[in-house]
């Protein structure tokens, strides 16, 4: 049997996109859950990074990773992406922003377009997921402190040289004690005698 | 059996009693006295009311609640709902702040920081920015005293810069303003104020 080759219909999202959609739950059904996932889509290209619930946030994500993937692959004279564009965008700016700005950024991007953080929960509170989402290359600060290990800051500086001398200094003091046990048992073996080298 | 007595008896009754009726019957003043049988009142009916009254009626217990559901109501089960208070472990400590924070979640107090930063370049953003020209470039944002970098002045024509009344924050890094998308500067000395 001859398969057709459906690897090139669509891309390959680089997030995680299961196989049933979320119900979200609205009181005009279906058609609602579209509506309200269109807005949030629309939030997200416009402001750039949002703060909501987990489960919509990661539908939300899901369909504008497909939206910025679409608009880079086929590009804005393709007929059907402007559509899709259309429909999502409820603000008509943000077409242009899409094509011109958002293509451009994400053309060479090996990792998915968009980054989701769980909010932090507020203890005596409803038990609500909150999820922030943002586009990559946004201009506002970072939320992750990739830098908080950092061995180049003084006092990171100061106290490595200060573990180090504490452990040479330790170290010097077992060299020593092993140097008097083999002077008074000279016949002993090493290895019985060598104290286990503490972690410092 | 009727006898034949009775029977004559019946017969006379009826023949009086259809003449009356024809005739129309005499005045009651003129009846004769008889014999009025009093019917004796009906044996009263037993009536749940007549224990209870006008009391209220309240719901009662009808067995007795086993060992099983009364613990299972208590202290439900874990397949089901746990109802007993289960300490959590996966609290740890930021790198960053120290203080404490859900594994897997941002830090609360690191974030609210970011936030308040973020919404107002937001808000400057929307209210620079926020009429309804289509966007077709980058949004760029300069603290106090800070200029662009050095770049053909070209490359920054058309982008939209934010400028913001206020100095940068101390944890907001400046390594920010260059984005990987664009192009590497070509300028082969690092200045003191561009190192983060």
């Amino acid at each position: 049997m001859n398969q057709a080759d459906v690897t090139k219909l669509v891309s390959k999202l680089r997030i995680k996109v299961p196989d049933k959609h979320r119900r979200l739950r609205n009181i005009k059904g279906p058609e609602g859950r579209l509506d309200k996932l269109r807005k949030t889509v629309t939030g997200l290209i416009k402001y750039e990074r949002i703060e909501l619930n987990h489960h919509r946030a990661d539908e939300a994500r899901q369909y504008a990773e497909r939206l910025i993937s679409e608009a880079i692959m086929h590009g804005d004279c393709h007929k059907p992406t402007m559509d899709i564009a259309d429909y999502w965008l409820l603000e008509k700016e943000l077409i242009h922003k899409l094509f011109k700005v958002l293509a451009p950024r994400f053309e060479n991007c090996n990792t998915a377009f968009t980054k989701m953080y769980k909010a932090p929960r507020v203890v005596p509170g409803r038990n609500i997921d909150k999820a922030i989402i943002e586009l990559r290359g946004n201009p506002y600060p970072s939320l992750t402190n990739k830098q908080w290990n950092n061995r180049h800051l003084l006092q990171n500086v100061l106290l490595d040289a200060a573990k180090y001398e504490y452990r040479q200094a330790k170290y010097a003091e077992m060299a020593e004690k092993i140097g008097k046990n083999e002077d008074a048992q000279p016949k002993s073996d090493d290895s019985a005698n060598s104290k286990p080298v503490a972690n410092v | 059996m009727i006898s034949r007595v009775h029977h004559l008896k019946n017969i006379i009754k009826n023949v009086e009693k259809n003449i009356l009726q024809i005739f129309g019957l005499p005045p009651r003043e003129l009846a004769l006295a008889y014999t009025y049988e009093k019917r004796l009142p009906e044996p009263k009916k037993f009536s749940i009311k007549d224990i209870v009254g006008d009391g209220i009626l309240l719901a009662v217990p009808k067995f007795r609640r086993t060992v099983e559901k009364r613990l299972k109501r208590k202290f439900g089960s874990p397949e089901y709902t746990w109802k007993m208070l289960v300490p959590k472990t996966n609290i740890i400590v930021c790198n960053s702040c120290g203080h404490y924070h859900e594994r897997g979640h941002l830090c609360a107090h690191c974030y609210k920081k970011v936030e308040a930063e973020t919404k107002e370049i937001q808000d400057k953003i929307q209210q620079k920015l926020g009429n309804q020209k289509p966007i077709e470039n980058d949004v760029i944002v300069l603290y106090n005293g800070e200029s662009l970098p050095d770049q053909p002045k070209e490359f920054w024509r058309g982008k939209r810069i934010i400028e913001m009344k206020k100095d940068r924050p101390q944890w907001f890094s400046k390594n920010l303003l260059e984005k990987t998308t664009q192009q590497p500067s070509e300028s082969k000395d690092v200045k003191p104020t561009d190192l983060a």
